[in-house]
């Protein structure tokens, strides 16, 4: 156990402060070189989270930004929030290329495809969308719309899509066989992220609760109690080798469960308030933790 | 012409004519009775009332009033007569309104001004100013000594209405007002209003626990306000606000921004009550958020609204101080300077002086009663029926039975009765039966005895039951005693208790118990109480009262006779499937019993009927409860489903994947199942489920062929299908007229075998078509135009083929590759012939398929020799399925084989099928050029 620790990221590295309010999310980018925060302040930023500089503030929504997501070539990356669009916005210029508009509520969460071709964002409106960034259309490739309910979260692999809503269910959209598979977990789904191997998917629940689904069988594998998740979308995610499941807690406190015995193996009070968002260095054990304190904190082993 | 006619000048009046009139006037009335109306609205003419017409157009005479547009009349303009001389002095003509009015405008007005007649007058306010207006104008007919209009406002003559006069009576005074007291009125709310305000000034300096405050205050000036109210008077409580700040008298910091004022009153009641955060109703101001939180400092634009998504949730973050400071600054720093002051840092601290940690007071807790572990949370009642039923000391002595055996039933049913009810049923039933000879027991006749007897064993039994409660421990006198028993020894055939035929008891008699009844009345009533626990029909009441009839009936047994009709409105077959239905549910209630004994046993409680039974009409049937959440939802959750999801091809292209529903139609809807879509398919399609077949075999082929062509046939198919069953006679004529295909007399008969063929496949393609279903191939949806014009001809055809077909029953492939071919050249040379039903008429025919064939162009035209194969499988389509795999090679080569004017036809004919494919007429419209140009190019190669 003592060994496990040791490999997480539980020493705080850096201290990123300029977000003026809640921060709502904060991403790595591509490679962990660098993160992207918003918040409610309606500001993008970019910085450097391994040597604690701010680089760049991207300024153009209109309400809070909920979420945000860079391409792997960091080239363009993409947000959304209160303000019902997703802007998709050029990261050296700082320039919005292209806003999608048709979202009827506030969008929660965005990704890039693998190829950085389309854009899917989550909204209140209970669609998953589909922006295609290629063309200058500015129509949504497809709306997927069978969620009952607010999508709070989207995760894409290179061939599906994969939405957790508030009305409880996981649901994989498959491309290639055109089949969409709902696994119902019977309560509300608020953040879901897929392990690294690809065959699982943690959903973050309102229950206080994450539960690791097998994707192929959709089968519980796993459930992590400990933390408080009720009522804020807060994340979570796996660490690099899939050993660790990390969660935000809603005070203030970042969670680390075994995967398999789902033992809380670490935790330590990360912010004084609600951690909105984790983040996992792709490569590294390194973690980025936001707060509605305004703060994004950068822990190292 | 024109300008003769100018010429002309006109005097005098022209006559108008009678007719004329008429028409006009014809024309109001239809204009009133609305008949008009139903004419479109540019042909509708506007008329005033006495049907002329108003309007004209703009440039024919605009708006035309008065009299032809001039303000006098018919006589002209009659100058009012101005008389004036010394006796009689002209005065200034006071001109009024309703000089300048027209009749309508008048009628309008005086519409408008409505006023309440004298005797409806409550308050007299119309007869004082209309005795006010009088005496004003008899005042200037008589000049009074008292000059000015004094003494008529003094004396105004204005009687007491009737609803004074009853308010009076009633004890109400003049000036009062005559809501009722407990009523919010609007002084108490005005009242209330600057109290709040009051208060929450207040807390500003004094930030104590103002809720607390508040309410108290509230509590305590409750009543003082309703004295107020109590002499409130018909004039507004003139509220005082206090002065709290530090302004000069009289300024008023809000004075040209109200909305500010109730800004700040809204901030600062909502820092008040942070915990809470009750929406205050600030709709009325501009500014005011409509949530006491805000997301901090960051304001949303002036024409936004403001939503209840700008709130903020994350309430633990005060940011207090970021609000913007207004000009009432002053008042703040007299805070910090006033050492008494409570600090606004530490509430309810005063400089000195700690919060206590730990206060003497707190809530005293007690813990709920301990409930005893046997204590069972239900009421017995001793009522007088228990006491009258304890049984008596001393038992009565052993009677024989009457000799009468109807008699000794009546009576042992009776006494098992009376048991059950109590001695009152034994009374009132004495009573009721006063001359009945039966009843003569009950009255110390005949059989009293035994009855008595019979009554203290019943009562023994029962009350021996209630002590064991479940435990059926009856005495063994008395097991001998019962009707069955009794009733086996005297030969009588019980009925079957579980089975409830009304007509049991439907036969006459004026007393009839089952003879079962007495058994079934001791026996445990266990099973009872578990069925009324649950409710399996709860979805049908009515069945459900139906159900809990049939568990009493099974267990208790009981008078039928009364519910009999209840059923008759059921049908024979109906009732013995509910029969059936209640049985299983009866079943699965004991079952569900005996499973929580065994629970309880484990001694983990678990609600087994929350579990979920549910019974449906249609039959009893598991269901999953969603309701049970903890304890089950590690096995109900997580639940996968499936359903089709259909990527936008644009999806595809930009995730890099194929499509999988490439070519394919739009998907059905997802409740759909294979049943549904078998039953709710048009005919049209169920006769064409050779498509489906087709679509089977061909991916059943190796996989050289793309999966593009498949769905290129998937479409095609039905077509040449349909051509194949229903081609036309007319095509037959042609066929034969034609010199250009040497085999015109094969062609009939070939046919007639492809539509034997055909047929065929009709009956082996139900079977393949919901093979391809379950494999997930839709069923090319069918275009309604399609059979439309093979429709016409299919019974001619038909009856033609049937005849032919006893001529020539055998079937050859060959042959019927030919056919396929010549029916080809037939069809093409109809659509060269007759021009109207040429591409252009076929392409507007198979709309559905527009994007399918668009794309299967594009393939086309990417690859010579797929478009090779495609031909090949379009020509193919029709030839049997079956033999396809083996002969599509060599059928192939033959076709090579065969004339080179066929082969061109053949060609040609597949040009044709394209265009019957593309909907897009503008395509087929330079079809044949390209197609042409394709020929040539493939003849070369």
């Amino acid at each position: 156990m003592s060994a496990a620790t040791t490999e997480l990221p539980t020493k705080e590295a850096n201290l990123l402060k300029g977000h003026e309010g809640a921060v709502l999310a904060a991403r790595f980018n591509g490679d962990g070189n660098y993160a992207l925060t918003c918040g409610k302040d309606r500001t993008i930023r970019l910085w450097n989270p391994h040597r604690g500089i701010l680089i760049k503030t991207y300024k153009s929504h209109g309400r809070e930004v909920r979420d945000v997501h860079v391409t792997s070539d960091n080239a363009k990356f993409c947000s959304c929030g209160g303000d019902r669009q997703v802007y998709y916005w050029d990261v050296s210029t700082g320039r919005v290329i292209r806003k999608f508009r048709g979202h009827d509520g506030e969008v929660n969460a965005v990704k890039f495809s693998d190829t950085s071709a389309v854009v899917v964002s989550a909204g209140f409106d209970r669609s998953l969308r589909v922006w295609d960034c290629r063309s200058h259309s500015v129509e949504p490739v497809q709306i997927i719309d069978t969620f009952l309910d607010t999508v709070m979260s989207v995760v894409l692999t290179k061939t599906e899509i994969i939405g957790g809503s508030v009305d409880g269910t996981v649901r994989t959209f498959d491309m290639r066989i055109g089949r969409e598979m709902s696994d119902n977990l019977g309560q509300l789904v608020n953040c879901i992220s897929i392990s690294n191997d690809g065959n699982c998917v943690l959903a973050g629940c309102l229950d206080s609760t994450l539960r690791l689904l097998d994707r192929t069988t959709g089968e519980l594998l796993q459930v992590y109690k400990g933390h408080i998740s009720k009522s804020f979308k807060t994340d979570c995610c796996l660490t690099n080798s899939d050993a660790h499941v990390i969660g935000g807690s809603e005070d203030g406190m970042v969670y680390f469960w075994d995967l398999v015995d789902a033992k809380v193996v670490s935790k330590f009070r990360a912010h004084d308030l609600v951690v909105t968002s984790v983040s996992y260095h792709p490569k590294e054990d390194c973690m980025l933790t936001s707060s509605v304190d305004g703060t994004v904190r950068v822990w190292r082993k | 012409m024109g300008l003769d006619e100018d010429d002309f000048v006109f005097l005098g009046t022209p006559i108008e004519r009678e007719d004329e009139i008429a028409s006009r006037k014809k024309k109001a009335v239809a204009g009133a009775s609305g008949t008009l109306k139903t004419l479109p609205a540019w042909k509708q003419e506007v008329t005033d009332e006495e049907g002329r017409r108003r309007f004209h157009g703009a440039f024919t005479g605009g708006y035309s009033a008065g009299y032809y547009n001039t303000v006098g009349s018919k006589e002209g303009w009659a100058p009012q007569s101005f008389t004036s001389s010394r006796k009689n002095r002209a005065g200034a003509r006071q001109q009024s309104i309703s000089d300048f009015l027209d009749e309508d405008e008048k009628a309008e007005f005086e519409g408008q001004s409505l006023s309440a007649s004298s005797q409806f007058d409550t308050f007299g306010f119309t007869a004082a100013e209309h005795s006010r207006k009088q005496a004003e104008k008899e005042q200037h007919e008589r000049p009074s000594a008292i000059p000015g209009p004094v003494h008529d406002e003094l004396i105004a003559p204005a009687p007491e209405s009737i609803g004074v006069k009853l308010l009076l009576k009633m004890g109400w005074r003049r000036g009062h007002s005559i809501k009722d007291v407990r009523a919010s009125s609007d002084a108490r709310r005005e009242a209330r209003k600057a109290f709040l305000a009051f208060s929450a000034d207040e807390n500003t300096k004094e930030s104590s626990d103002s809720l607390v405050l508040e309410t108290e205050a509230e509590t305590s000036l409750g009543p003082q306000f309703s004295e107020d109210i109590k002499f409130s008077e018909t004039t507004p409580v003139y509220v005082l606000n206090p002065k709290q700040d530090l302004h000069g008298l009289g300024y008023d910091p809000f004075k040209h921004a109200p909305e500010f004022r109730e800004n700040k009153r809204s901030r600062l009641s909502a820092s008040k009550e942070t915990g809470n955060r009750k929406p205050l109703s600030m709709k009325e101001s501009l500014f005011g958020p409509k949530s006491g939180k805000l997301a901090p400092g960051f304001g949303i634009g002036a024409l936004e609204e403001l939503d209840i998504e700008d709130e903020d949730v994350y309430t633990g973050y005060d940011f207090d101080q970021t609000y913007v400071i207004e000009d009432e600054q002053p008042a703040r720093p007299s805070n910090d300077n006033n050492t008494l002051r409570l600090t606004s840092k530490e509430h309810n601290v005063l400089p000195g002086f700690g919060a206590a940690s730990n206060s003497d007071y707190s809530v005293e807790r007690f813990a709920p009663p301990k409930i005893p572990k046997d204590f069972v949370a239900r009421h017995k009642f001793s009522g007088p029926r228990e006491a009258e039923t304890k049984p008596t000391a001393s038992a009565p002595p052993d009677v024989p039975p009457p000799e009468d055996k109807n008699l000794k039933l009546l009576i042992d049913g009776f006494a098992t009765f009376v048991s059950r009810c109590g001695k009152l049923y034994e009374d009132l039933s004495r009573e009721k039966n006063e001359s009945n000879q039966l009843f003569d027991f009950l009255r110390g006749g005949s059989g009293h005895e035994y009855y008595a007897r019979r009554l203290w064993e019943e009562q023994q039994k029962r009350s021996g039951q209630s002590n064991l409660q479940l435990d059926v421990k009856v005495l063994p006198s008395v097991q001998k005693m019962t009707a069955e028993t009794r009733g086996s020894l005297l030969g009588e055939r019980p009925l079957q208790k579980s089975k409830k035929e009304p007509e049991t008891s439907s036969s006459g008699g004026s007393f009839q118990f089952p003879t079962n009844l007495s058994d079934t009345f001791t026996k445990s009533a266990s099973s009872q109480e578990a069925a009324d626990a649950v409710k399996p029909f709860k979805d049908d009441p009515v069945k459900q009262e139906r159900f809990e009839q049939f568990l009493k009936e099974k267990y208790k047994g009981g008078l039928r006779t009364t519910d009999s009709n209840r059923f008759n409105s059921m049908s024979e077959s109906a009732r013995a499937q509910e029969r059936l239905d209640f049985e299983a549910a009866a079943e699965a209630i004991e079952k569900g019993k005996a499973y929580k004994e065994v629970r309880r046993a484990t001694e983990r409680p678990i609600d087994f009927l929350a579990g979920g039974l549910q019974f449906t009409s249609g039959g009893t049937e598991q269901v999953k409860d969603t309701g049970v959440v903890d304890m089950k939802s590690s096995k109900t959750y997580p639940k996968r489903e499936e359903f089709q999801w259909r990527p936008a091809p644009l999806l595809c292209k930009r995730f890099d994947l194929p499509d999988p529903f490439m070519g394919k139609p739009a998907a059905a809807p997802r409740a759909r199942n294979k049943m549904d879509s078998l039953l709710f398919l048009p005919d049209t399609v169920k006769a064409a489920p050779g498509s489906g077949a087709g679509q089977v075999s061909d991916l059943e082929e190796p996989k050289k062929e793309p999966e593009v062509e498949v769905e290129v046939e998937n479409v095609e198919r039905p077509v040449d299908l349909y051509k194949a069953i229903f081609s036309d006679d007319s095509e037959d004529d042609e066929e034969q007229q034609q010199p250009m295909n040497g085999k015109t007399g094969d062609g009939q008969e070939k046919k007639n075998e492809a539509a034997a063929t055909t047929l065929n496949r009709l009956i082996a393609g139900d079977f393949l078509e919901s093979l391809g279903k379950e494999l997930g191939f839709e069923v090319p949806s069918d275009t309604p135009s399609e059979g439309t014009r093979p429709m016409v001809a299919d019974i001619k055809s038909k009856g033609r083929s049937d005849a032919s077909s006893e001529t020539r029953p055998g079937l050859n492939e060959k042959s019927e590759e030919k056919r396929s071919s010549v029916k080809l050249v037939s069809e093409e040379e109809k659509s060269t012939q007759k021009g109207e039903i040429s591409p252009r008429n076929w392409s507007g025919r198979n709309d559905l398929s527009s994007s399918e064939s668009s794309g299967d162009e594009r393939r086309r035209k990417r690859s010579k020799k797929d478009r090779h194969r495609n031909y090949d499988s379009e020509s193919d389509s029709s030839s049997d399925y079956h033999k396809r795999d083996k002969h599509g090679s060599r059928s192939r080569r033959k076709r090579r084989e065969s004339s080179r004017e066929k082969r061109s036809s053949h060609k040609k004919h597949s040009k044709h099928y394209k265009t019957k494919d593309s909907s897009s007429s503008r395509y087929s419209a330079d079809e044949e050029r390209k197609e042409s140009k394709r020929e040539k190019r493939r003849r070369r190669d």
